[in-house]
């Protein structure tokens, strides 16, 4: 399939695994068992470079990179996840929050506990 | 007419400004109910700023007419004033104005915030993770925490840590994901958002800050109710909340100690309510509280109006 998404994904994963700068052109030919354009290739690359997952040089021709490794952006977005900033409650649902060894402690002994008697 | 209009309309503000929220938030019925306690948060939240523009719209233009309605239509016809008009009624307008765009710009502005960063966790979820095999919508982050969260929207994505899957057991994560999946389809956020954003446009007003805690707390419990429907093992209620207590336990140990602690013991409530759950709410209480919530909402609409009926 070649939807811009998957295609997206294909490049920066392409872009990971090369780690170096490559050329439009370079990247047209890597992918030439999709027979993609050139102009596909740069919206592909703009699209990525708007969302802040690529950037380039100003060498002639231009040269792409990715920005940051894929553990870089999984740890960026799980400290925003973890975080407690309020905004970032509004945005996504989290399963538990965040809480403290106190109450996990807590949290633990009640889970014994109920097996006996019911706590209130 | 006018003036006891308003009066009783600021009187309702400030019960729904300070009494109100305070007892709700303290009583213990909520959790034995959330769906019909989180109608009576959006009825207060509603009521509350309908009653305070209100109050000070009624005051302001009670020059203009004997009421709401008409004193309205004859300022924004730029009819003069049947009565002479004091300092104290334009004061009483611009307040009713700053107000009126303070709670209705906050909300756009937190809808947009919100908006734009779920925007762009999906952005580089998509393409940072493949789709997990339990469906197009679901993610399996590579992390060691478990964490499980969604991101609610048009194209909602439920996101699960591999950290997650390899802790907790099979039926605990299918009730994770009946969990999460509660918050999508009920659309929770949205319930939500209001409160948010009055917290914010508010932070002097410490309902605000008390009926936002009391929202999310509820919301969650709602989403634990609806996730027990949907699973079917022998003891779902424990299950769900041995996952709780295991994604609490491995989060907290992931962050230092003392930025924590924010959600107040509400994850203890969560596990308590599972493992020890109180008899549901009678109809009858369940009635009545739903009737407290339509009340609220119909006692400063008709006073805005009625008056121009009688």
């Amino acid at each position: 399939m070649n939807t811009l998404g998957d295609l997206e994904r294909a490049v920066l994963e392409h872009l990971w695994a090369v780690g170096g700068p490559v050329t439009a052109t370079q990247l047209r030919d890597s992918f030439a068992d999709r027979g993609l354009a050139l102009t596909t290739v740069h919206t592909v690359l703009s699209r990525l470079e708007q969302k802040g997952f690529v950037d380039h040089d100003e060498a002639r021709p231009r040269q792409f990179r990715a920005r940051g490794s894929r553990e870089e952006h999984v740890a960026e977005l799980m400290h925003e996840v973890l975080g407690q900033a309020g905004d970032r409650q509004a945005a996504l649902a989290r399963f538990v929050g965040s809480v403290g060894a106190d109450e996990v402690r807590m949290l633990r002994e009640l889970l014994a506990g109920a097996g006996e008697h019911p706590t209130r | 007419m006018l003036p006891a209009t308003a009066l009783a309309l600021g009187l309702l503000a400030a019960l729904l400004a300070w009494p109100v929220p305070a007892a709700l938030s303290r009583a213990r019925w909520p959790r034995r109910d959330p769906l019909a306690a989180l109608v009576c948060w959006q009825a207060i939240g509603l009521a509350g700023g309908l009653s305070i523009i209100g109050a000070l719209l009624t005051h302001g233009l009670a020059p203009w007419g004997h009421s709401l309605p008409e004193a309205w239509w004859h300022w924004v016809t730029r009819q003069s004033a049947e009565e002479p008009v004091r300092g104290d009624h334009w004061v009483a307008q611009t307040l009713a104005a700053v107000l009126a765009l303070e709670l209705l710009g906050v909300l756009v502005l937190s809808l947009v915030r919100t908006a734009r960063t779920r925007r762009r966790h999906r952005a580089l979820l998509e393409l940072v993770v493949e789709p997990a095999a339990a469906g197009e919508d679901t993610r399996l982050l590579d992390h060691p925490a478990p964490v499980a969260f969604c991101i609610p929207g048009a194209r909602p994505l439920l996101v699960l840590s591999s950290g997650m899957v390899a802790e907790l057991d099979g039926a605990q994560v299918d009730a994770v994901v009946a969990h999460e999946r509660a918050h999508l389809t009920e659309h929770h956020h949205l319930l939500l958002l209001p409160f948010v954003a009055w917290r914010a446009a508010l932070p002097v007003l410490p309902a605000a800050d008390r009926a936002h805690d009391a929202v999310r707390d509820l919301v969650e419990m709602r989403a634990d109710d609806v996730a027990l429907g949907s699973l079917t093992g022998p003891d779902r209620r424990r299950t769900l909340a041995a996952a709780i207590v295991a994604v609490a336990a491995g989060a907290g140990g992931q962050l230092p100690d003392g930025a924590l602690a924010v959600t107040g013991g509400a994850v203890a409530v969560r596990v308590r309510r599972l493992l020890a759950p109180a008899a549901p709410l009678p109809v009858a209480a369940r009635a009545a509280a739903l009737a407290c919530a339509l009340a609220l909402l119909l006692v400063p609409t008709v006073l805005l109006v009625l008056p121009a009926l009688t």
